[in-house]
């Protein structure tokens, strides 16, 4: 789609969009179809090794666990480095363009970490998170996370830091710390949950 | 030493706030999640300066500056994590005193603390003959990579403090109740 259409916030306009197009299926009977049909998909994941292995080995399970939580403060610790200095709070006498593209190539890799250790815990317990309304609110707010980072913040960020307004990119970067923190949040409620 | 340990926290777990934390459904969840959640802010940002030091991250950026600047918000972050590990341990007295996992993370903080001292003093002494190279030297590195694997082994023994296998009230080998430091007749988690 040519930028011109929606003038220079196309891919946030778009993103919030996706977002709130999401949110309407979730939260309406739209959803019920696409819902039941995934169950066989769950009840698949608990018949995977992966599945067997968290179900039956508790101490695998919890390390999974632990890997989980090291992915996601390495991640943490690169959105707040990275959005505190657009912030201009942290690293201030480093250059945007430097912390901002040295910290997300440590980013992708805590990302890869928190899906693939993600996917593991998921199978463990498939069944018991297909039920858990906050697991969805979690595999949403993981949506919208990736797809604000890769598609709205990091075309953004690509751009000559100076040139761009900065209270956008204030707002950026609060965007992307209250993103991640929502991800992280909805994951440590699904620990309440069930 | 025990017994002491044992008594200790018997009288911590008599007081009406640790009973009240405990069965304060949202308020013990609320230090709980926010223990975790620091963890993005203090091992975070921990673990970036290690990975800088072993040249995984901002390589071409000065090991000085990442070590100067990250310190401010992984000391916050750690404060934080320190006054709710408090208030979990004073919620749940009895059962985390003698739970193997945990005497193994107090050890490994220790060891965390005595590791983190050596580093900042050989950095502090040696860092302006390096500080542009993508990688520290052989010293700093050994202690980068010694703090990522105590704190992945503090994580991992603060997850599984959470699971009952070593628990006092079950049989356990002698070895176990030894480290847990199990006493006989206790009646209370």
């Amino acid at each position: 789609m040519p930028p011109a259409i929606l003038g220079p916030y196309t891919r946030t306009i778009l993103t919030a969009a996706i977002i709130a197009a999401a949110l309407g299926f979730s939260f309406t009977y739209a959803r019920l179809s696409v819902y039941t049909e995934l169950m066989p998909f769950f009840e698949w994941m608990e018949t995977t090794w992966f599945g067997y292995v968290g179900k039956t080995w508790g101490a695998a399970f919890a390390t999974i666990q632990a890997g989980h939580l090291i992915g996601l403060a390495v991640l943490g610790g690169c959105v707040i480095v990275s959005d505190g200095r657009l912030l201009g709070v942290l690293l201030t006498d480093v250059p945007h363009r430097k912390v901002i593209d040295r910290a997300d190539r440590v980013f992708f890799w805590a990302l890869i970490t928190l899906l693939a250790t993600g996917v593991f815990m998921a199978c463990g317990v498939a069944m018991k998170i297909y039920y858990l309304p906050v697991y969805w609110y979690k595999m949403l707010a993981l949506g919208a996370g990736i797809l604000f980072h890769y598609y709205v913040r990091r075309p953004l960020v690509a751009h000559e830091i100076e040139s761009i307004n900065p209270i956008i990119l204030k707002m950026t970067a609060i965007a992307s710390i209250l993103v991640w923190f929502l991800v992280a949040a909805t994951g440590r409620w699904i620990g309440f949950s069930g | 030493m025990d017994e002491l340990i044992y008594n200790i926290a018997v009288w911590i777990d008599d007081t009406p706030y640790s009973a009240m934390l405990h069965e304060s459904y949202y308020m013990y969840n609320w230090v709980e999640s926010t223990h975790v959640l620091t963890l993005m802010m203090s091992l975070g940002m921990l673990f970036l300066i290690d990975l800088r030091m072993l040249g995984y991250a901002f390589p071409d950026v000065p090991a000085s500056k990442i070590a100067d600047r990250l310190n401010i918000p992984m000391l916050i972050g750690f404060t934080v994590m320190f006054v709710t590990g408090i208030l979990l341990f004073y919620a749940v007295p009895v059962r985390s005193a003698q739970s193997v996992w945990f005497r193994i993370k107090m050890i490994l903080l220790v060891a965390c603390a005595i590791n983190a001292y050596l580093f900042h003093k050989r950095m502090n002494e040696s860092v302006s003959s390096w500080d542009n190279e993508a990688r520290a030297p052989k010293r700093i590195r050994t202690g980068a990579m010694l703090s990522l694997v105590f704190w992945t082994i503090v994580v991992i023994c603060g997850r599984f403090i959470a699971y009952d296998w070593f628990d006092c009230d079950y049989d356990q080998s002698a070895f176990i109740d030894f480290v847990a430091g199990c006493i006989d007749g206790q009646a209370r988690f």
